[in-house]
């Protein structure tokens, strides 16, 4: 069976979807943020291409399970902006994701790292019998 | 609070109605809320967006902002669901209490009566159709009967010789007091009576089979879950049960 490009581009766009969230998340941990100006966090200092409009979709979710709180706040320079918090729900929630995040980061990496073992290990025998 | 020139308004505009065709089944609170979120950020992309030409800045915002299916699409499952019960609709709230009650609660069983249930109603609906159909068809055969009474008198009667139309009993009798027009009259008159049932019928099942579709892809989308869970329940006992009884013959040498 192929692996298509259409699996490659779906199974990207799944992780970076995955990700995201946590994206977000780790974004509002420091700050509130506006969508606008969590959108431009995220592409500028996180090299995260996304449609913006992907990120209002997160919020909603966030939003509904309790681990962002929200409130309009007036602006001069247009309309009013609604800011969002990470709530201590949100955070802990966060803790709890980056931790597991890091767990699955090392298991994808360990792959490499046993690739790597193998390469050095075969150079060695290569000097020996050299 | 609204400073785009004409042309963006209209574009902006025209977008905010495509958002919020998708909100739909959304309570109008949170449709006016999101909508006034999204508004915000096109004021804010907009004015970070370089460029001479108004529309083309617009455009470029709007495309880099996305499809508005994309945008609500995770505010709409919980959406449907209040939905249903904002709305009373009783295939919604039908659809709830059945996998309420037998789908988790009594596994493969619940499974079962759940799957029979869907099919009962599917049949109801099969039902339901193939009356409104032939309540279509009769409509359609009484008026152009009618039709034929009153522009075809001549064609009419030679069927009647021909044996082809018998009109007895108190009907015929009846039909024989009136002039040929006013027959074929009254027969369109029925003729529109029956197409006109049949058409309500045809808009109110359209409610119906969006239930019905709503129900089975619930079900279906429960099965999944339930097979998953199994799935994984399996796999970790597998992983946890001491392999007892396997063959010695084959590891032992």
């Amino acid at each position: 069976m192929e692996y298509s490009d259409d699996n490659k581009d779906r199974r990207i766009t799944q992780l970076r979807k995955g990700i995201l969230e946590l994206a977000v998340m780790g974004v509002l941990y420091h700050d509130r943020h506006y969508g606008y100006s969590l959108v431009r966090v995220l592409t500028e200092t996180g090299s995260m291409s996304i449609k913006e409009g992907t990120i209002y979709p997160i919020l909603a979710r966030l939003d509904r399970d309790g681990l962002v709180r929200s409130e309009w706040v007036e602006s001069d320079q247009g309309p009013p902006r609604k800011y969002y918090t990470l709530t201590p729900l949100g955070r802990q929630a966060f803790n709890e994701l980056s931790q597991e995040f890091d767990l699955l980061v090392s298991l994808a990496q360990r792959h490499w790292k046993v690739r790597e073992q193998a390469e050095q290990a075969r150079k060695k025998l290569v000097v020996r019998k050299g | 609070m609204n400073q785009y020139p004409d042309a963006v308004t209209t574009i902006v505009n025209d977008y905010l109605e495509r958002v919020k065709s998708q909100l739909r089944s959304l309570p109008a609170l949170e449709q006016q809320d999101f909508l006034r979120e999204v508004q915000s950020h096109l004021y804010d992309a907009y004015e970070q967006t370089p460029g001479l030409d108004d529309v083309a800045r617009i455009l470029a915002v709007l495309r880099n902002f996305g499809e508005p299916a994309d945008v609500v699409s995770d505010r709409l499952p919980g959406a449907m669901v209040r939905s249903g019960t904002r709305r009373n609709l009783p295939l919604y709230i039908i659809g709830g209490i059945l996998i309420a009650l037998f789908g988790i609660p009594l596994g493969f069983g619940g499974f079962g009566v759940l799957l029979g249930l869907l099919a009962a109603l599917a049949g109801t609906l099969i039902a339901y159709y193939a009356f409104t159909g032939a309540l279509l068809f009769t409509g359609c055969i009484i008026m152009i009967t009618g039709l034929t009474r009153a522009l075809l008198p001549e064609f009419w009667d030679r069927l009647v010789e021909l044996g082809y139309i018998q009109t007895g009993g108190p009907l015929g009798d009846f039909l024989d007091t009136i002039t040929p027009a006013d027959q074929g009259l009254l027969m369109i008159l029925f003729a529109s009576v029956f197409l006109a049932a049949a058409w309500g019928l045809f808009r109110l099942g359209k409610h119906l089979l969006r239930g019905l579709r709503f129900l089975f892809s619930l079900t279906f989308e429960w099965m999944r879950r339930f097979a998953t869970t199994i799935r994984r329940k399996l796999r970790r006992d597998d992983l946890q049960s001491p392999r007892v009884g396997f063959p010695s013959f084959v590891t032992d040498k």
